[in-house]
């Protein structure tokens, strides 16, 4: 269920990036928000705030002391994202989900390896310039650089460029 | 003159002059020219009467025998004119009675008689002192003294002289002026001061008196023949025998006045007549048009672009002439199209032309026109016009992979290390070549139109995004290490 709202959410912030929005907001589940937080540490987005059905404004986003989710409050929770632009472009231009619920795509280090040296590697393609992969492993979501680094492989979430 | 003509006289002499051959004067007659060696051959074998060895084949009894040589003459340089006398005597010599004998055999009288007055037209010491048998090897294989111009061989004679490159169109008054000459060839019926006055008629004592005090008689016999003159004037003007003379000179005719029109020059040529058919070009300064569609031609460029051709580009670019005479163009397709309308299919030609400069500058242009020739110029200047800068990496090099698709074509660049060279379609190598790229492969997996291809191969290199623009937009600190730590060197 978790790699289904994941697909969704990559879906949904590549038309959101192309349409040029600037807030948009994703369900509120802990692999979204982790891949989330994994998308801002790589700088594909601004923010993330978790808010109601309506998004907060623009003054308090960074600001905003969410509340606690509580059971009474926990179905209307929505993660907001803002987007990010350079030079007229949107800085995530591309996310594509890898991994789908009917079947789990896994790397490991030896894969990883030549993958971020931008060679092919099993059914990977060797990374671009400025692409990025993202990778659920039991240290977190994590990007392909950062797992490399702590040696773990993972499930493969999506490429982001 | 051609061999027909009785100039032929020599050829007929020599070959009379050994009349104790039987053979010799038939032998001659009938064929003066293909036996003859004056005809220069033009095959490296010899003939077939010299390649024959004698021995074959028993010679023919009235075979004409070869002639025995003619003693050595000569003129020197100041002959006197016995000297002439003898000299002609033996080399052009008259028929005697048995070569005429000979002649009547062979043709009809009347071929005989103009042969004999062939040979009375021309004087034969004429032959000694004027006429010469060319023997050089670009002697024509034919004998004419050009002395003639026959209109099929020959070119037409130019007898008017070349067209005065001075002459301009008339102004005003050289215009009057040569109107009023034209106008002068014409007697026109003008009278006044040239007719006779009433004083004429009277007789000579009545001359120097006031008409009023001559007598009455004499007054009515000058009135009665001063009016019949006057008749007779009148109906002189009405046939238009002004002077006269009984010919109708009454100004120029209808016929005068349109070769006026047609025919005059109108140029300060004084109206001569040229060899050439074709009007003479417009003056270089026609008042009113002067410096309005002349090319600006920049000095600067010097003289490199006389049409002017580049100077919008000049201005759009900012580059010299020279500099966009050095960009590396190649037109990727010239091809025929046609737009089809309700009058039928307008042809015409479109062109696509790739513009660089060989270090980082691309550009694509397309142009279409009637004539090819434009069509290829107007896609050049849009090419150049164009021209981008596109990312390289080390100046050689792309960054990254790079995948654009234009219809049906998708082209992918891959980067490569150095030495690599440009292992790429030959469609794309001329792009990569004009860009100044020097490492690059390429795959274009779908449709290989050309046009498209290039199309698709020059967007993706105009639309790469460098590393440090992609840092900046995640907010990211960027170094090469290749270059920061090994200087390109590793």
């Amino acid at each position: 269920m978790g790699i289904q709202q994941i697909t969704n959410m990559c879906a949904h912030l590549q038309n959101a990036s192309r349409a040029r929005l600037g807030i948009t907001s994703l369900p509120n589940t802990r692999y979204n928000l982790n891949l989330a937080l994994a998308l801002h540490r790589a700088g594909f987005i601004n923010s993330i705030t978790r808010a109601g059905p309506h998004p907060p404004s623009p003054s308090e986003f960074l600001t905003l002391e969410p509340e606690p989710v509580t059971t009474a409050n926990a179905s209307t929770r929505r993660l907001w994202v803002t987007l990010k632009y350079w030079n007229n472009e949107p800085v995530l231009r591309r996310i594509q989900a890898v991994s789908k619920s009917s079947r789990r795509v896994q790397a490991d280090l030896e894969q990883m390896g030549r993958i971020a040296r931008g060679f092919e590697a099993g059914m990977h393609k060797g990374l671009n310039l400025g692409e990025c992969m993202f990778l659920s492993t039991d240290r977190g979501v994590l990007e392909l650089r950062e797992a490399l680094d702590r040696k773990v492989g993972g499930l493969v979430l999506c490429r982001a460029s | 003159m051609s061999v027909a003509h009785p100039v032929a006289r020599s050829l007929f002499s020599r070959r009379l002059a050994c009349p104790s051959l039987p053979g010799a004067v038939a032998a001659a007659a009938v064929a003066p020219l293909t036996a003859s060696p004056l005809c220069r051959s033009f095959h490296a074998s010899p003939q077939l009467e010299t390649r024959r060895k004698a021995g074959k084949r028993a010679p023919k009894a009235d075979a004409p025998k070869k002639q025995p040589k003619l003693p050595k003459l000569k003129l020197g340089k100041n002959p006197t004119q016995q000297r002439i006398g003898e000299y002609t005597k033996s080399r052009f010599p008259q028929y005697t009675p048995e070569e005429l004998a000979e002649l009547r055999n062979i043709y009809t009288p009347e071929q005989i008689e103009s042969v004999m007055a062939g040979e009375a037209a021309i004087n034969p010491e004429d032959l000694t002192l004027q006429a010469r048998l060319r023997k050089d090897p670009y002697r024509f294989n034919y004998l004419d003294d050009f002395s003639t111009i026959q209109p099929i061989i020959d070119k037409r004679p130019k007898r008017q002289p070349p067209p005065d490159p001075m002459a301009r169109f008339m102004n005003l008054d050289e215009f009057t002026r040569d109107l009023i000459e034209w106008a002068d060839k014409f007697k026109v019926g003008e009278k006044t001061g040239t007719l006779k006055k009433l004083e004429d008629f009277a007789p000579e004592a009545l001359r120097g008196k006031p008409e009023p005090q001559w007598p009455t008689k004499a007054r009515t016999e000058v009135h009665e023949k001063y009016m019949a003159y006057l008749q007779e004037e009148a109906a002189k003007s009405k046939n238009g025998d002004v002077d006269g003379t009984g010919e109708d000179n009454w100004g120029p005719t209808d016929a005068d006045v349109l070769s006026y029109i047609l025919q005059r020059s109108s140029m300060t040529d004084n109206g001569l007549i040229s060899n050439s058919d074709m009007a003479p070009g417009l003056a270089n300064k026609v008042p009113g048009v002067e410096g309005m569609y002349k090319n600006p031609v920049d000095p600067e460029d010097g003289g490199l672009d006389a049409d002017g051709t580049f100077q919008n580009l000049k201005l759009q670019t900012g580059m010299t002439v020279k500099q966009i005479l050095d960009l590396r163009t190649k037109v990727i397709s010239l091809r025929s199209v046609s737009n089809q309308t309700r009058m039928g299919k307008i042809r015409g030609t479109s062109a696509s032309v790739i513009a660089g400069n060989g270090d980082g500058w691309i550009g694509i242009g397309h142009a279409y026109s009637v004539e090819p020739m434009d069509a290829h110029q107007k896609a050049l200047l849009k090419a150049i016009a164009n021209m981008k800068p596109i990312l390289r990496y080390e100046d050689r090099t792309v960054y990254g992979n790079l995948e654009c698709k234009i219809s049906g074509t998708v082209v992918r660049l891959f980067n490569r290390p150095p030495g690599f060279g440009l292992r790429v379609p030959h469609n794309m190598y001329f792009i990569a070549h004009a860009a100044g790229l020097q490492d690059l492969a390429a795959r274009i997996p779908r449709s290989r139109s050309p046009l498209n291809t290039a199309k698709a191969a020059v967007q993706a290199l105009q639309t790469q995004r460098s590393p440090e623009e992609i840092a900046m937009g995640r907010g990211k600190k960027l170094i090469d290490v290749r270059r920061v730590y090994y200087g390109g060197q590793v």
